[in-house]
């Protein structure tokens, strides 16, 4: 287990790096730099701006430079922010996990109990009506959906648009105003996301009880409700296990449609701003970050998997 | 809801996309300069007159054009004409008062007629990447499954790295290699491409999952018992059982990539401009600050996205016999 | 149910203080103003950075010598307070206001005039401001008389004079003069500078900066201005800019009251569900008349440019541009993009500018034949009845118009030009990329036909060398060229350095009216409609100077202020 463990922290790190590496030499080469914002300006001046940003280098140069200073751990500075993009993504990144925390929270407590109701009947019209739902969810882009609940929130008055804080404290305390904040961007992450869940859920509930063990406990006169909510249910959490590892790891790296939209001071809004301002060392430093997040999120999804079903485990026994 | 429903929606849905030509009341690229963001010409069949007429229309007259503010001209009615100039239906004032069943979008477009023609480009699309990423990641989870050990680490660690990378940043740098002007089966491919290879890890993760299971079940070492190969017992009776989950996830990745075809539209790899596609209809659409409030019509391919998925879902759906009566 | 109730009741009152003060010569006083941009500052540096959120900044916190009053166009003293010109208008002494301090109380005299010019003009420094403070592509020279006098030489004699003044902003020597000496003032006040370092002579001091959410800005009680009655400047307390990246957000902000003006016009499609907030009363419409800038269409007129293209034959010709501009219905170019409100411009300027814009510059009329006998008269002709134009060879009349992706403006202008042009049988490509891949392919001068702006902030056109120099950084269709590539490019070179150096003011408006008619005749720039700007406000802000040039509300911030 701990081979295993190592091996595949081992890979995470491999990943990072790689993916790190590959986002700062395609930024790079992307059309245009941090300094061509606007047309007109004498390119001795863009020459003197690139010289001071460092981005006069060539690209293998930058490259073998960010390298030896990775290892040094020192990720680089941010071309807009000037400062350490070791200090800069954290502080990003951890308004990201609120946002992704809560909305995943709302998804699971929401979308798992449903897709079980949907999954485990055959007819009806909640089923039916749940399913329709989900698909509706799911078939809007995220960046209606957000606008859609700016929208609400504009015309009820009730909530807060935009931003993460008030400028303002309120009354009721710095933590009502982040809640308040924090409604309109986690609904709209994670309405979609419960639909997920519940139409992965629902699936896979519905091969659960097709499961002989359930006929088996039916006719041993276990109450049906326990059995769906115990037994299969146990069952079905498998490929659920095998996606929500995915889907925190891509929660994490930041939803920035929504990040955008809601003006919220996330990782996916920062990563989109130094893409499109070409802010080379950020944009690597979120890559990177992103791929952590992502290669823990598929571990943890192994692990899941491995601990919710034992004929897998066996065979990693096997395996060693 | 039953299966019947399914097809029907789906067979509605190929059926619009195939006969858009005849279909759409006008061209694809047909706009109308003094129709933006028109509302829905109403078809009515009841005039002023409380007398009975066929099928007609009320031209929309520009009331405010800087608030675009359209008043219908109830003073003359505009019959409809039926199987002419190789449309359906068409109005007979196609000038001044072309029939809107969905509305015009901000560049005085058709809306019917751009969703009818965009079902084509966005279906295609979405079903060829779904098809070619369900295909790749089947066979990569299925053989990652099954064989375990070396070959599974390795699959799995290049899905991990496909997944990994961010796919706006690759989207920019093949802009800036690929020539300027892309013609749209250029784009058609290359979009697909790119979406099957970044749909197939999901794809092959589940797979994977439900095979490596499968593969311990008494029935699999039963068949390798009586001598199945293993390319049989993987083809034959491991993969249909991620057959569900599989059909899941094709709801799940075919309007995910007709949105992605708005957001990669946005780095420049999208369709060149007149061809429609739903993507890039609803992405105009965000950007209007006034949909939801004045202009719903300008959603109708996020409802026809959902119908669409619902009809697909309903077809894959399995039937349960046996269960109704139990649970 | 009691969350839900606690949410409501706590969002339902206003965070936002209102005045309370009694009004000073019937204007409020206090309160705060919440504006919004849509991009964080690159830094709190002017000369460091160009961006627009940065230029706020900067008109919030720094002060000037002078300050253009966008609306009249007259020079209004600042930090001057007054000044005399001798020697033909070579020489301004200028008198600096006495008894003015930084918002750290430390005096402002002469030595920061000589500073700012010394941090623009240093070559280590890379200031983005040093174009902007030549006078004809050199430096002035500026020198201190005393503590309150400045005196301002140019190289050569410069008609716009000290108005060039309204682009320096005059930062403090007791703060960056260590900055300036160790190499490098735009390398200063960085956005990880903490804000109590950032010091000015402007109405306000940053209060804090909140990364990715907004800069909060605070009165400076120390602020030199005066009030009309003589009271003391700004009238508002506080100011929040809120940064908030998307559109639309913005506007349903606006619109619902929870923001009370935007630093930008407001797109075209705003303008209905805008107007119907301001009959409602929840706003303020206000129409600041035509823009001073509009789009153009210009081609790379770069001599071997297209290398061993065929095309070279036709596609940089003039009278492939002046067919462009008889076939572009500019009426319905005007309803598509702006809805309506626009006004045709056949030139860079618009009827904006009061003073330098020709009226009796012809206006092309809307012709498609005599834009197809033009384009027959350089070989382009329909030769096989497909209604599409193909040149001797038989080969298709095609080119590539590149545009930039996310501006509605400018990608519904493009698809206008796309479909008229169609109508005269040219086909035309529009490929719309992200903002810096646009701007790297213009600047190495890698595309055929570009659609795109090219703005100028000052008025007088002598503030703007770098456009009609041929050697200019701005001359869009050929950038920097060595000596003039075509004979009336060097006509305007020699026109522009007269007009530039008269002290004549109706010889150089004669001398801009010849540079004007060349322009018309050669069309290096195609421009179509020139956009009417509209702002809304909330309605408790008042006092406004609004004028169509960004920041058009906070343009002069010191004499806003909000009521009840």
């Amino acid at each position: 287990m701990t081979r295993y463990l190592a091996r595949r922290i081992g890979f995470a790190l491999f990943l990072v790096i790689a993916v790190s590496s590959a986002s700062l030499v395609l930024a790079r080469l992307a059309p245009g730099d941090f300094v061509t914002d606007t047309a007109g300006i004498r390119r001795q001046t863009l020459e003197q701006e690139r010289a001071r940003y460092g981005l006069d280098k060539s690209v293998g140069a930058q490259y073998l430079d960010w390298l030896a200073a990775v290892a040094r751990l020192d990720f680089g500075y941010s071309l807009q922010y000037g400062r350490p993009v070791r200090d800069l993504i954290p502080e990003r990144a951890a308004n990201t996990a609120v946002l992704a925390c809560t909305a995943l929270a709302f998804a699971t407590l929401v979308g798992l109990p449903l897709g079980v109701v949907t999954g485990s009947r055959r007819g009806g019209t909640l089923p039916d009506a749940i399913r329709a739902v989900s698909l509706l969810l799911l078939s809007m882009p995220p960046l209606l959906t957000s606008l859609f609940l700016v929208f609400v929130a504009a015309r009820t008055g009730w909530l807060p648009m935009s931003g993460m804080h008030s400028a303002t404290v309120p009354a009721g305390g710095a933590l009502v105003d982040l809640l308040r904040h924090l409604v309109v961007p986690a609904a709209a992450i994670g309405l979609p996301l419960a639909a997920m869940l519940e139409r992965l859920q629902a699936q896979a509930m519905s091969e659960a009880v097709k499961e002989p063990f359930v006929i088996a406990a039916l006719a041993r006169g276990v109450p049906r409700s326990r059995i769906v909510w115990r037994g299969a249910l146990k069952a079905a959490l498998r490929p659920i296990a095998a996606v929500y590892g995915l889907v925190i790891g891509t929660l994490l790296s930041g939803s920035f449609v929504v990040e955008v939209i809601t003006a919220w001071p996330g990782l996916g809004s920062l990563m989109l701003q130094a893409l499109r301002t070409r802010d080379v060392f950020l944009v690597a430093g979120c890559a990177g970050v992103g791929a952590l997040f992502l290669a823990l999120g598929t571990l943890v999804s192994d692990l899941a998997l491995a601990a919710l079903d034992p004929r897998a485990r066996e065979s990693q026994a096997e395996r060693g | 809801m039953t299966r019947a429903v399914g097809v029907a929606l789906v067979s509605i849905a190929v059926l619009a996309a195939l006969a858009a030509p005849p279909v759409a009341p006008h061209e694809m690229d047909a706009h109308f300069g003094g129709l933006l963001n028109a509302p829905p010409t109403v078809m009515r069949i009841q005039g002023e007159d409380a007398a009975w007429h066929a099928p007609f229309i009320y031209r929309w007259r520009l009331v405010n054009q800087l608030e675009q503010r359209y008043e219908e001209d109830r003073s003359a009615r505009v019959p409809l004409e039926w199987f002419s100039g190789g449309h359906l239906v068409r109005s007979s004032n196609e000038g001044s008062a072309p029939l809107l069943l969905l509305g015009a979008d901000s560049y005085g477009r058709d809306v019917f007629t751009r969703l009818l023609f965009g079902a084509r480009t966005s279906l295609a699309l979405a079903a060829t990447a779904a098809l070619g990423a369900t295909l790749i990641g089947a066979i990569l989870g299925g053989l990652a499954g099954f064989a375990g050990g070396l070959i599974d680490d390795g699959v799995m660690r290049t899905t991990d790295f496909v997944m990994v990378l961010p796919t706006m940043y690759v989207a920019l740098a093949l802009r800036a290699v690929l020539p300027l002007v892309l013609t749209g089966p250029q784009v058609f491919a290359l979009l697909a491409a790119i979406f099957a290879i970044v749909g197939a890890p999901f794809v092959a993760r589940g797979v994977r999952a439900i095979v490596r299971s499968e593969r311990r079940q008494e029935y699999a070492i039963a068949a390798q018992a009586l001598g199945a190969s293993d390319l049989r017992l993987l083809v034959r009776h491991l993969l249909p059982s991620a057959r569900g989950f599989v059909a899941v996830q094709i709801t799940l990745l075919v309007p995910a990539f007709i949105i992605a075809e708005a957001t990669l539209s946005y780095v420049g790899l999208g369709f060149p401009d007149p061809v429609a596609s739903w993507g890039t209809m609803l992405h105009d659409a965000s950007t209007n600050i006034r949909v939801f409030a004045d202009c719903p019509w300008l959603l109708s391919p996020a409802a026809a996205m959902f119908l669409v998925v619902l009809g697909v879902n309903l077809v894959l759906q399995k039937s349960r016999p046996g269960v109704k009566s139990l649970l | 149910m009691a969350v839900l109730c606690t949410f409501a009741a706590t969002g339902c009152r206003s965070n936002r203080p209102t005045a309370d003060g009694v009004p000073s010569g019937g204007v409020p006083r206090g309160g705060e103003l919440l504006a919004s941009v849509r991009s964080e500052p690159r830094s709190f540096n002017r000369h460091a950075s160009r961006d627009t959120t940065t230029n706020l900044l900067s008109n919030l916190t720094q002060a000037k010598l002078v300050r253009i009053n966008p609306t009249t166009q007259a020079l209004e003293p600042w930090l001057a307070d007054g000044w005399t010109t001798a020697d033909g208008g070579r020489r301004v002494t200028i008198a600096l206001k006495h008894d003015v301090v930084y918002s750290d109380g430390h005096p402002f005299t002469s030595d920061d005039v000589l500073f700012a010019f010394e941090a623009a003009y240093d070559e280590q420094g890379g200031s983005a401001l040093a174009d902007s403070v030549e006078a004809g592509g050199k430096k002035l020279q500026v020198t201190a008389t005393d503590a309150h006098t400045v005196v301002i030489t140019f190289p050569a004699p410069f008609a716009p004079g000290i108005r060039i003044l309204d682009n320096l902003p005059i930062l403090p020597r007791h703060k960056l003069g260590g900055a300036l000496k160790a190499g490098g003032i735009a390398k200063a006040w960085g956005l990880d500078t903490p804000v109590s370092e950032i010091v000015g002579l402007g109405p306000f001091v940053m209060l804090e900066y909140v990364p990715g959410q907004r800069v909060v800005f605070a009165r400076n009680p120390r602020y030199f201005g005066k009030a009309p009655g003589g009271g003391s400047l700004p009238y508002l307390d506080r100011i929040v800019v809120e940064i908030i990246p998307d559109q639309s957000a913005e506007l349903l902000r606006l619109e619902s009251g929870q923001l009370d003006m935007m630093t930008s016009e407001i797109a075209p499609e705003a303008y209905a569900p805008l107007k119907r907030a301001a009959d409602e009363g929840r706003v303020k419409l206000l129409d600041l008349g035509v823009s001073r800038n509009a789009d153009g269409l210009w081609f790379n007129l770069r001599p071997g440019a297209l290398g061993q293209d065929t095309r070279a034959a036709w596609l940089q010709r003039d009278e492939l541009r002046r067919a462009i501009s008889m076939a572009v219905d500019r009426k319905l170019f005007a309803d598509t993009v702006f809805f309506g409100a626009g006004v045709p411009v056949y030139g860079p300027e618009t009827p904006a500018n009061k003073i330098w814009y020709w009226p009796g510059l012809p206006q092309t009329a809307h012709d498609p034949a005599a834009a197809m006998q033009l384009l027959a008269s350089i070989g382009l002709a329909d030769r096989d009845g497909d209604g599409l134009l193909e040149d001797a060879q038989n080969r298709p009349a095609r080119f590539t118009l590149l545009t930039q992706k996310g501006r509605p403006n400018l990608e519904r202008g493009a698809a206008v030009i796309r479909d008229e042009l169609k109508k005269i049988g040219l086909t035309v490509d529009v490929v719309a990329l992200d903002a810096r891949a646009v701007i790297d392919q213009f600047l190495h001068a890698r595309y055929e036909a570009i659609y795109f702006n090219a703005d100028k902030t000052d008025l007088d056109p002598g503030t703007n060398p770098d456009f009609w120099f041929s050697s200019g950084s701005a001359h869009m269709w050929n950038l920097e060229e060595k000596s003039p590539a075509t004979a009336w490019e060097r006509r305007i070179d020699e026109l522009m350095t007269k007009q530039i150096a008269s002290a004549d003011d109706a010889e150089r408006k004669a001398l801009y009216n010849q540079v004007q008619q060349i322009f018309f005749e050669h069309q290096p720039i195609v421009y179509f409609v020139a956009p009417r700007i509209y702002v809304a406000h909330a309605v408790r802000v008042t006092n406004l100077t609004p004028a169509e040039f960004r920041p058009q509300l906070l343009w002069r911030p010191d004499t806003v202020a909000v009521g009840r």
